[in-house]
């Protein structure tokens, strides 16, 4: 009971502190912006029949779109990292952990505070994508889906994130992490090329990359191509495995010192 | 079990080959004010961190509020506040949000009745609204002792409760401690390097050093313990000492190079009997020396507080002279 008060208590400190550091938010929305923007227009110069051929979209921004919200996922993992370091490092965390409040608490509400700050994301991507002409299908169902994927996918990366950070109280530790990770997941996933574009070691990569999952749900609803259902249910038990990783660590390590 | 406020027995507390605690062993009565006074690195924050349940003792027992802080922490937690030497708040939330979350995290109901009580009392209820990232170190220090009080707690542990604050703060936040005390019936046990602090605030000081306690016991019993009060004279000529020494009250007297060290018990009482005790006209000045719980801390460990203190500003000099 005293669990769910504090989670509570302390998620809506996470929201919170979203919207008071609204720079910090616009900063994280610029770098899938830039990414749709100028790297999707840079492909647009092709021939028109290319275009449809190799992604399915006259408009390359529209193949790009659900590739770079998944990836943008991926800040939430950096965002959940971050926080627990600054907690540590400003004693907040000694000041939680003075009280009844249960460990688990304080693990979900930075997961659930980081996938809320990733989910923002989602209506200015999309507003930006009708912005640059993608032609965006009126589907609820698939937006549905599409955003479930994508929670999903925040849960997994802010866990992990979290579990590796969870003893660190160096601020720049979640940052090297970040530019180790990120990059690669991206290219090694669906998210800027088809997958019949890789050579098979890649490809291999990409059919377990996450990223892949969210992407091509994604996809399947801007492109209006109907995609496995299936998808979905990796994507979830890839979450269940991260948060019971960083459930795991957390109640190991997550201590004052 | 007794009904103290707080029971410790022997404590040790190891970081790996480092000794931060040698056996403790105290005790603190409720209602009480209690200080434990010693320099950086005695284990002053390590007693309070176990006391706390925040990390757990390497051997010995501590019982808080009548409960184990290893078997029972969550009891320990709900029946304390904590007060850090740094500030902790959130800058981004104002006092309202600040407060929710504690409020929160001890499972306190009905909060908001407390906790206007508090702004209230504390003189922060008119900008409450604000983030506290604007407050000053004043207003910040006492919305954390608010919210450290929020839940009702028996015991307040402040950590170094006025370090960095300006003396008017000081002085603020001294009445605030005792009323505090007085008014909520709220034990504390404070942290302190600073003797007039200790003086000032304390029922009961343990002086502690090296992860040991080196004395127990009221200020007044400590500051006794060294032996008295000194009365010094400055004299022009020599004068006949015979009838000073056979004061009741003088403990000691020694001359050397025009001055004359007088030890008594109290000077207050003592300094007219030596006034006619001797040929005042051959004085040119009077001084008295009271022993302060810093003597008490020389006498016991051949050192001052501040002195045993790490330099800081030195410190980073010496490592900035050394990237040169």
């Amino acid at each position: 009971m005293s669990g769910l008060g504090a989670f509570w208590g302390l998620y809506k400190r996470e929201v919170v502190k979203i919207y008071r550091r609204a720079f910090a938010l616009v900063m994280t929305f610029m770098q899938p912006i830039i990414w749709i923007i100028f790297f999707g227009s840079s492909l647009n110069g092709m021939p028109r029949e290319y275009l449809v051929q190799f992604f399915g979209t006259p408009n390359y921004i529209g193949f790009v779109l659900p590739g770079q919200l998944a990836t943008s996922m991926l800040s939430t993992g950096t965002f959940s990292a971050m926080s627990i370091v600054w907690d540590r490092r400003f004693g907040f965390l000694k000041k939680i952990l003075v009280t009844p409040a249960p460990r688990e608490a304080v693990f979900f509400s930075k997961v659930a505070g980081a996938v809320t700050r990733g989910l923002v994301q989602v209506p200015v991507m999309l507003a930006a994508a009708l912005a640059f002409g993608v032609a965006l299908p009126l589907d609820p169902v698939g937006y549905l889906e599409w955003i479930a994927a994508l929670m999903l996918l925040g849960i997994g990366f802010s866990s992990i994130y979290l579990a590796v950070a969870m003893r660190s109280s160096d601020w720049q530790h979640p940052q090297l992490v970040a530019n180790v990770m990120n990059l690669p997941l991206m290219f090694t996933s669906t998210a800027l090329f088809p997958r019949t574009f890789y050579p098979a070691w890649m490809r291999a990569i990409a059919d377990v990359n996450p990223i892949t999952f969210a992407t091509e749900i994604g996809r399947g609803v801007v492109l209006n191509d109907p995609y496995t259902p299936t998808l979905l249910g990796y994507l979830a038990a890839f979450a269940a495995a991260s948060m019971a990783i960083g459930l795991l660590v957390a109640r190991r390590f997550m201590t004052a010192e | 079990m007794n009904g103290n406020a707080i029971e410790v027995l022997d404590l040790v507390k190891r970081y790996g080959n480092v000794t931060a605690l040698a056996g403790v062993t105290f005790s603190v009565s409720r209602g009480e004010i209690f200080g434990l006074l010693g320099p950086n690195g005695a284990g002053k924050t390590t007693t309070i961190k176990i006391l706390t349940g925040l990390t757990p003792p390497t051997s010995g027992r501590a019982y808080v509020a009548g409960f184990d802080v290893v078997r029972q922490p969550n009891e320990v937690k709900r029946r304390v506040g904590w007060v850090s030497s740094e500030v902790i708040l959130d800058d981004d939330l104002n006092a309202w949000e600040n407060l929710e979350l504690q409020a929160r995290l001890q499972g306190v109901r009905n909060w908001r009745e407390r906790a206007t009580e508090l702004l209230k009392y504390f003189d922060l209820l008119q900008s409450a609204g604000r983030p506290v990232g604007g407050y000053s170190t004043g207003m910040r220090k006492k919305l954390e002792i608010a919210t450290a009080l929020l839940h009702s707690p028996e015991i307040l542990f402040l950590d170094e409760p006025t370090i960095g604050l300006d003396v008017n703060a000081r002085a603020m936040l001294w009445d605030l401690i005792r009323t505090v005390n007085r008014e909520f019936g709220v034990t504390i046990l404070l942290t302190t390097h600073y003797m007039e602090e200790a003086d000032a605030l304390c029922n009961r000081v343990a002086i502690i050093n090296l992860g040991k306690i080196m004395a127990l016991g009221s200020p007044a019993e400590l500051k006794s313990s060294v032996g008295g009060e000194v009365v010094e004279l400055e004299i022009e000529r020599p004068v006949d000492l015979s009838a000073l020494k056979r004061l009741p009250d003088v403990l000691d007297v020694a001359a050397s190079d025009g001055k004359i060290r007088i030890t008594v018990r109290k000077a207050d009482e003592t300094i007219p009997a030596i006034v006619k005790s001797l040929d005042f006209s051959a004085v040119k000045s009077l001084r008295v020396e009271k022993p302060t719980l810093d003597t008490v801390f020389m006498k016991l460990t051949g050192k001052r507080i501040e002195e045993s203190h790490v330099d800081y500003r030195r410190f980073y000099a010496m490592i900035r002279r050394s990237r040169r």
